[in-house]
């Protein structure tokens, strides 16, 4: 059987087969899953090396509770939800090793100028070596958001998740999700306009 | 045409999907420089927030995880034996006493004193509430952690 097959079994034929004993369609599990996976884990867990330990306990706690999946959502969103918990539960046991806050928002100051132009530019040249560099920055911004923010705005926009797959994520209201990242788009576009601003002196 | 600006939620929903904003609101933007500068602001954020590179994992995952759960399934199975056996014994130690005083356990909590009754309800209530407070602590710390409060 090829491949593109076996990544398109459904969620319920995979579990069927996993809890059958078939390993290798708990393979296809993780292949088809660890990229959401590895979103949620490089957001949260600024440790490299324990993000290695933490990937392995996610499946190992999937595979055990598989018989437990009540379809009540995608399988992807439900392993997701066990990682964002299993991350957690790794900042809670290494809280007192991890550093403060990487960027407090009570600190932050936007940009608040009314006058500002925005990032576009309309030289197609210009505007081709903006993108390069804007690409670059705004790889840095995101990383300087706070973690959950971090993690809402990658999932919703690079992984095109929606609110209510968030909520289930995270165990957070919808309500919440969605000021969160309001508040998170925000924060990142005015980060972005004060650095193109600096750059730009 | 509407004067005033629409709020940063608005711009924000309008460069998302215009479809899902409101008449006003849409014709402001498509006739007003500043709002529309705004929303291109935003699009273009989102085009490259979706042109990120996605992180992956520098090691085979199922690689790692697979060995482990084959190794645990007949461990799982010794396992699954020794807690049926448990539960077995257990319910023995249970039901054979329950069977042969059946007639006196109705009797059992006649005259027992208030005192102790309230003793437990009390105790179970610190405890309960000390576990609150422990889970409410948890919680917090892992919000701090998140950098939200």
């Amino acid at each position: 059987m090829n491949n593109t097959t076996e990544n398109n079994w459904s969620d319920k034929h995979l579990i069927d087969r996993v809890l059958c004993g078939d390993t290798r369609a708990f393979g296809i599990i993780i292949k088809n899953t660890e990229n959401l996976v590895a979103q949620i884990v490089f957001k949260l867990i600024p440790v490299s090396e324990d993000r290695k330990d933490i990937a392995q306990d996610v499946y190992l706690k999937v595979f055990y509770h598989l018989s437990g999946f009540k379809f009540q959502s995608k399988l992807s969103t439900w392993i997701a939800q066990v990682a964002y918990n299993a991350c957690l539960s790794w900042i809670e046991k290494k809280k007192p090793l991890l550093p403060g806050n990487l960027f407090d928002e009570d600190i932050y100051e936007g940009s608040t100028d009314p006058g500002y132009s925005g990032l576009f530019i309309a030289n197609e040249s210009e505007s081709r070596i903006f993108q390069k560099e804007l690409s670059g920055i705004l790889s840095k911004e995101i990383g300087g958001l706070p973690r959950i923010y971090q993690t809402l705005i990658t999932l919703f926009h690079h992984e095109f998740m929606s609110y209510e797959e968030l909520s289930q994520i995270t165990g957070l209201p919808v309500g919440t999700v969605k000021s969160y990242l309001f508040r998170a788009r925000k924060m990142l576009k005015e980060n972005l306009l004060s650095k193109y601003k600096k750059e730009a002196l | 045409m509407n004067y005033s600006h629409p709020s940063e939620l608005e711009i924000q929903e309008y460069a998302l999907d215009k479809s899902e904003c409101a008449t006003a609101v849409t014709e402001h933007i498509e006739s007003c420089t500043i709002c529309s500068t705004e929303v291109k602001t935003y699009q273009l954020m989102f085009s490259e927030i979706k042109q990120q590179p996605a992180p992956a994992f520098d090691f085979n995952l199922s690689g790692l995880v697979i060995p482990q759960i084959k190794k645990s399934s007949s461990k799982f199975s010794v396992d699954n034996f020794i807690a049926g056996f448990l539960v077995l014994f257990a319910s023995f130690c249970i039901g054979i006493p329950v069977f042969l005083f059946r007639k006196n356990i109705l009797y059992m909590f006649t005259g027992v004193p208030s005192f102790f009754i309230y003793a437990i309800i009390g105790s179970t209530s610190i405890i309960l509430i000390i576990k609150i407070l422990l889970m409410y602590k948890k919680y917090q710390n892992q919000m701090r952690f998140l950098n939200i409060n």
